[in-house]
């Protein structure tokens, strides 16, 4: 099938923040794509790839409604990076790692402290140092727990629980992640040994790249009522940790990948790019993907929650005994899920995946702590370095609108080179510090890469997430320490 | 002739490989994958924004068989990789002992690294990937997952 060209001209407004390429596009659609941007976003987003490849996963075998892309959109592998494909499982869907990512389960995990920003400020700097040594990166030296391959399996299996029986966080930790840290149908026996080498010293590591450790302020409330049920207030301290399953689930996705490139043509499956491969839901090799990817992304659960444990070190050590952490919530944006949504008046099972997209339940949904049930599940949406991180609550309208699917961060708007070319990053740690913001990063052209220049504004991403009804504004957090990998 | 080139890519890497021989074009990827993230080693020193090492001291038997040459070179990266990231280390360079489009077995050389100057490679796609020989040059474009 030729690709041809996407322009201004393809796109159909459906509504307010909401555009259409519909089927009559390219012959090879299922469906027709949608993407959730405002008119201003409209040129940047035709710049790159990525609405070639959101057409491309429109191809998918049994994919439902339409394949969709948040406002965060960019280009990405296979999908675009905030793309979301459901497929009907008991009508030949399909399960794509690729559609899922590498870095199984990458998510974010927000902790709220006992602490309020006029009471940091004198141990912020000393905080910093404290947290860049008790949580590493990881990055071509490992961590500093050993797992044995017992032990590992056990984190494969039963996820931030098995942390937990370890001796890191606690049982209401766990209340408020997704899934409570696990995915219940994990097969570790499922996960290669290599990809179990690549994990053994990886449990409480950041990774690099866009992966951080911020401190941060809530600076603006936007819903008073949500804001009270999340435990949110102006001034309060919050935590935010973002990063995934390391090694172990890069391999995992790669070691799949490989397999059902090589079975696709047996299935009569053709597909525009070759990491969109995948196999049916119901097939052997869909399943064993499917239970492998569990327990990756138990292991990314375990992983935040192990680094949690050592933000809460730090700050004893640093401040004292008297600070109280607790976990607001962990979101997932790197995965597959078993989901019932309404299609057409009648309930279906599919299988969402979401890459660069995170789940943003309205409220009601039996999936959701009971807590948060009344109000809609906490969804958190990180910023780039020196700009602001967003707290938003999922809504009854996405639900119906986009399977209940929120956007992942800001995305990227300028490839890491071109950033490099624009920003130094010794400038660019002046200016952060010149903010008050403190930068642990012991690379410069790491913190070039990753410069807010090179991001779309948060902002505008936020408010085409509100505007559309996907997901609505709680409160707005701005960075005061840094610690960055890499 | 380059030996390899970054092309524009929005949020990974896209690295577009030259070789006079298919053997050189495995090379090439090899360190263009390596160099291109800046491995930090007490062993090497940057030189016109390329890390020269000393001495490669650290060597693997790297044997991988794929459904044709693309899937082949993807697969031979992802193995350098995998061997990378279990100890710590980067490769620069490579014996082959077999190459056909199907199939290679070769020895990775590389020195130990403390961790990569910017990024690490979280994987190797196959998205947008192509291996051409045309005009007497190898050619390969590979996106590598950061």
């Amino acid at each position: 099938m030729e690709k041809k060209p996407i322009t201004r001209n393809d796109l159909i407004k459906v509504e307010d923040f909401l555009y259409e390429i519909p089927t009559s596009f390219r012959g090879d659609m299922r469906v027709s794509a949608r993407v959730f941007l405002s008119e201003e976003m409209l040129d940047a987003v035709l710049d790159d790839k990525s609405l070639e490849q959101l057409v491309n996963v429109t191809t998918l075998p049994g994919i439902k409604k339409h394949a969709f892309a948040m406002p965060d959109i960019h280009q990405g592998y296979g999908f675009p990076i905030g793309g979301l494909a459901a497929t009907a499982i008991h009508e030949g869907g399909v399960i794509s790692p690729g559609g899922i990512g590498y870095d199984i389960n990458c998510g974010v995990r927000l902790l709220v402290t006992s602490l309020y920003a006029s009471e940091i400020t004198p141990y912020l700097e000393n905080l910093a140092t404290a947290l860049y040594h008790q949580v590493p990166s990881g990055v071509g030296q490992g961590g500093k727990i050993d797992l044995s391959m017992g032990e590992l399996d056990k984190i494969l299996k039963h996820g931030a629980a098995h942390a937990v029986a370890m001796g890191y966080g606690n049982e209401s930790d766990l209340e408020y992640c997704e899934e409570r840290g696990c995915l219940r149908n994990a097969d570790p026996s499922l996960i290669s040994d290599r990809a179990k080498k690549r994990g053994l010293d990886q449990l409480g590591t950041l990774g690099s790249g866009n992966h951080f450790l911020e401190v941060q302020r809530v600076s603006e409330i936007f819903d008073e009522k949500v804001a009270q049920t999340f435990g949110l207030e102006l001034d309060r301290i919050v935590v935010m940790i973002h990063c995934g399953s390391r090694g172990l689930g890069h391999q995992t996705c790669t070691d799949y990948v490989r397999l059902m490139m090589n079975k696709m043509s047996g299935w009569g499956i053709q597909l525009p790019d070759r990491e969109l491969a995948c196999a049916p839901f119901t097939s052997p090799e869909g399943q064993e993907y499917f239970m492998a990817m569990a327990a990756a992304a138990n292991f990314a659960w375990a992983n935040r929650h192990v680094i949690a444990h050592h933000v809460r070190e730090a700050f004893k050590t640093v401040i004292g005994d008297s600070v109280v952490i607790n976990t607001l919530y962990d979101v997932s944006h790197n995965i597959g899920k078993l989901e019932r949504h309404t299609i057409d008046g009648a309930p279906m099972e599919l299988l969402v995946h979401r890459k660069g997209a995170t789940r943003a339940f309205g409220p009601g949904r039996k999936e959701l702590p009971a807590k948060y049930h009344a109000v809609g599940q906490p969804v958190l949406i990180p910023g780039t370095m020196g700009t602001s991180s967003y707290v938003m609550v999922g809504a009854s309208e996405g639900m119906e609108k986009a399977f209940g699917t929120s956007c992942h961060g800001a995305g990227r708007k300028l490839s890491r080179t071109k950033a490099k070319e624009m920003v130094r990053g010794s400038e660019l740690r002046d200016l952060l510090e010149s903010k008050g913001i403190i930068i642990r990063c012991d690379s410069n052209a790491g913190l070039a890469e990753e410069a807010p220049l090179a991001y779309k504004d948060v902002d505008n991403v936020v408010n085409v997430v509100h505007g559309a009804a996907l997901a609505y504004k709680v409160a707005c957090c701005k960075p005061l320490a840094v610690v960055k990998g890499g | 002739m380059k030996d390899f080139e970054l092309l524009p890519h929005t949020a990974d890497i896209k690295l577009r490989v030259y070789g006079a021989s298919l053997e050189e074009l495995f090379r090439h990827a090899l360190q263009g994958m390596f160099q291109s993230i800046s491995p930090q080693s007490e062993y090497c020193v940057e030189k016109q924004d390329r890390l020269v090492c000393q001495k490669l001291t650290r060597q693997h038997e790297v044997e991988v068989r794929s459904a044709d040459q693309e899937l082949l070179l993807v697969d031979f990266l992802s193995e350098a990789l995998y061997l990378s990231d279990i100890h710590n280390e980067a490769y620069f360079d490579l014996d082959i002992h077999t190459l056909t489009h199907e199939h290679v077995k070769a020895t990775v050389k590389g020195v130990p690294i403390t961790g990569f100057e910017v990024v690490e490679i979280k994987a190797v796609t196959y998205n947008d990937l192509k291996v051409e020989y045309k005009d007497g040059i190898w050619q390969a474009d590979v996106v590598f997952d950061i």
